[in-house]
């Protein structure tokens, strides 16, 4: 496809249309804040979920008529008021690392709105420990700006270099260091968001109240689909990284793997890294040193006397879980692994350059959680069906997972999977990522887990939304028709649509 | 030149003969530290990188000329078939997977054997396949095989003349280091091709997934072959494995270094040290 100009099948009324809508923004907006570029739209359309189908210039959805970059909340607030107005889809971005399809566009008359021009961190108080961002801001930023102080913000996850504030907050996100510092849900402390109405509302930061339900969840999460974030203010934490202790174990299976995490984290120990791979995982991140075998690692972070006390209790689970445990492991292998975890922006482009060459791309995960009893069995219930089930088993080139973010009551599985691709690149998800990811969400809500840990809904796994929300489906559809009565918001993200599904085949 | 092979009548369509072997994926080969064996429990198979470029020209082949006839030819264990099942799906006409426990350990003069046997009664123009394997790369079966059968036999084929390929002649390019050369060669015969040819499989259409394309695929056995025990297996393998080991590797000393002056010039020296600059 090319990209500079506008597609020929495109009727005449929709490209009317089209143009419309620029008219419309362009009374909001200057021209420069007013992105029509056909190559940046076409990048627009979808985001790493048809990673694949987008390297090879096959993408089956529309791409949306304009990225516009506002400078502040009120011509947010406006472009979201036009939009209502005009029944125009607004998809809400702003770091573009989403996984699940929460920014790919289903719609002919959609605007992105990106927080490009939102990138001032407004305040660092470390007095209070909290930091306030506007939603444009990249995580790395203020992690840098913190660390200049001996702070941090805690969170950390593999998109670490790319993503920025208001995608992290709207999906969710986590860290690979949540098990000491938490999920971004335990960070946000007060956020400033915009309705679809032009409505902006600012929840206050307090360190905690009972006004009331707390309000700040229903913007936390929202992917998109029921308002804007425009600010955050997060907690931040003391730095203390000459204390970081590292951990690593060779053990004889996943399941001891697990039991160790229970044991560590049910005795109110808080390690900042607490995971455990399965063989076929163990291998792709651990060559150098796995065997073989499964891999349980920690780290071990805070004051010392915190690291030392944590230290201490890894070291009493393994010991008593001694007869699953084969080998300790060099800690310095554990803390360089560490050290280059992260995916860059270079990495994300690396790997689309060589979609583009090469029939494979670098595999995709689906993440869930569940209780303690229940993850080894949804673990292993997974991947029996799709050895025995799935038609093209054979074109598996790895199949295993881990588990990296534990709780009191229970920890996440991180189901991760690659395949030779034998099919069109139109059709890689529905031959490949569909049916695997269809046999671990049916595996998981079977046995009362969730679908989604931390990447969100987004658009292909909505259909399984009211499965997982059971009776409180109702709470979360009359979030939608309050907020969002007209639908303009990421149409199709969270929420099922029928007029969507021609996408999700 | 002894040529016993049969030759496809000339009242008929164009027959290619595709040989190939599906190898073990060595990146996903994993060894059993603890017994000292691979671990094949989930030992994932491949179409053998130069084979697979030897069956997508037979499908451009097919595709100039839609009378042409082409079958898969495969010596192999049984979990093989998904793998040949899909070549099935990709307007191959009939797959051949010859295979029985007698054929176990069989080296490659013991494979000649079992192939020759069973070539030796069907009627072709062409046989194509690939030049190294990935498991063995010792590209002897093809060789071999144009011995038995009295073929003419080219290897390291990085093209061959869509055009001028037909039921009489082939004409290709073999490549070395230095220059290119082009041979032509009478059918029938035996063409080896490298992954350097560039032939490509196309993508299985996405209806043809659910195809049962199973009716087009023959198993043969020892029984229907009746090939000499004595002859195939690891009885009648000219090659003896006396032992197999897995190499001892030292633990080396772990270094990091940074990026500086100092970094540099201890990567530098080693680098230089192992004469890799």
């Amino acid at each position: 496809m090319n990209h500079n100009t506008i597609p020929t099948t495109k009727n005449w009324e929709e490209v009317v249309k089209r143009q419309e809508i620029i008219t419309c923004l362009q009374k909001i907006l200057d021209a420069e804040q007013i992105n029509t570029n056909q190559e940046d739209l076409y990048d627009a359309s979808a985001d790493r979920y048809k990673k694949y189908a987008k390297a090879r210039n096959v993408l089956d959805v529309p791409m949306p008529v304009a990225i516009v970059y506002p400078y502040n909340t009120e011509e947010i607030s406006k472009l979201l008021k036009l939009c209502n107005t005009h029944q125009i889809n607004v998809i809400p971005r702003a770091g573009k690392t989403a996984t699940e399809g929460g920014l790919e566009n289903w719609k002919e008359e959609t605007i992105v709105i990106d927080a490009l021009h939102l990138n001032r961190i407004i305040d660092i108080d470390t007095y209070n420990m909290q930091a306030t961002v506007e939603a444009g801001v990249p995580l790395q930023m203020l992690e840098d700006e913190l660390r200049e102080l001996g702070f941090t913000t805690g969170h950390s996850p593999q998109s670490k270099p790319v993503a920025k504030y208001g995608g992290l907050v709207a999906t969710r996100s986590i860290g690979q260091l949540s098990t000491y510092y938490g999920a971004i849900e335990d960070m946000v402390v007060g956020l400033e968001c915009v309705f679809p109405d032009g409505q902006i509302c600012r929840i206050k930061n307090v360190p905690r109240r009972s006004g009331g339900p707390d309000i700040r969840h229903i913007a936390i999460g929202n992917e998109g689909a029921l308002c804007y974030i425009t600010e955050v203010t997060v907690k931040i934490f003391t730095f203390h990284p000459q204390n970081n202790k590292f951990f690593g174990y060779l053990v004889k299976d996943i399941d001891t793997g697990i039991r160790v995490l229970r044991e560590v984290v049910v005795n109110g120990f808080h390690p900042s890294v607490a995971r455990t791979y399965s063989e076929e995982d163990a291998a792709q991140h651990f060559y150098h040193f796995h065997r073989g075998h499964c891999v349980l690692l920690f780290m071990a972070e805070g004051p010392k006397g915190i690291v030392d006390a944590t230290s201490e209790a890894i070291e009493a689970a393994v010991a008593l879980h001694k007869a699953g445990i084969i080998e300790q492991v060099d800690s310095v292998l554990i803390e360089d692994w560490f050290n280059n975890l992260n995916w860059s922006q270079q990495d994300i482009d690396d790997e689309f350059e060589g979609m583009k060459e090469h029939d494979a791309h670098a595999g995709y995960t689906t993440e869930i959680s569940a209780d303690w009893k229940s993850i080894p069995v949804i673990y292993h219930n997974v991947i029996k069906r799709i050895r025995e089930e799935y038609p093209r088993a054979h074109d598996l080139t790895m199949l295993g997972g881990h588990s990296s973010h534990s709780y009191i009551n229970g920890t996440n599985m991180y189901f991760v999977y690659n395949y030779d691709i034998h099919c069109a690149p139109q059709d890689e998800m529905r031959i490949y990522h569909h049916p695997l990811q269809k046999i671990i969400v049916e595996e998981t809500l079977k046995l009362g887990g969730s679908m989604c840990h931390h990447h969100g809904i987004g658009k292909f796994r909505n259909e399984w939304t009211q499965a997982e929300h059971g009776s409180a489906y109702y709470m979360l559809e009359k979030l939608k028709s309050a907020f969002d009565p007209n639908g303009i918001m990421n149409f199709g993200t969270i929420f099922y649509q029928e007029e969507g599904h021609k996408f999700q085949q | 030149m002894r040529r016993n092979s049969m030759k496809a009548d000339h009242t008929e369509p164009l027959r290619i003969i595709c040989l190939v072997k599906f190898v073990p994926d060595v990146d996903g080969f994993s060894y059993d530290y603890e017994h000292s064996r691979l671990n094949r429990s989930y030992q994932r198979m491949i179409l053998n990188p130069d084979d697979a470029c030897a069956v997508a020209f037979a499908l451009q082949v097919k595709q100039a000329h839609p009378s042409a006839h082409i079958e898969v030819v495969t010596m192999a264990p049984r979990t093989v078939e998904p793998h040949l099942l899909d070549l099935l799906r990709l307007q191959i006409d009939t797959g051949v997977l010859i295979t029985d426990p007698a054929f176990a350990g069989s080296d490659t003069y013991a494979t000649t054997t079992v192939l020759e046997t069973y070539l030796g009664g069907r009627s072709y123009d062409c046989i194509l396949t690939g030049t190294c394997t990935l498991d063995g790369a010792t590209s002897q079966v093809p060789a071999q095989l144009a011995q038995s059968l009295g073929l003419d036999h080219m290897q390291d084929i990085t093209g061959i003349d869509l055009n001028s390929f037909d039921r009489e002649q082939a004409v290709f390019t073999v490549e070395d280091d230095n220059d290119t050369y082009t041979y032509q060669m009478a059918l029938p015969g035996i063409l080896s091709l490298t992954r350097a040819s560039g032939y490509k499989l196309p993508y299985i259409a996405y209806e043809d997934f659910t195809k049962d394309v199973s009716a087009n695929l023959t198993v043969v056995t020892n029984q229907e072959l009746r090939c000499p025990p004595e002859q195939i297996g690891l009885t009648g393998s000219l090659t003896q494995v006396v032992e197999t080991f897995v190499p001892e590797h030292q633990r080396r000393e772990h270094r990091t270094v940074q990026v500086d002056e100092d970094g540099i010039e201890y990567i530098y020296t080693m680098l230089k040290e192992r004469g890799y600059v």
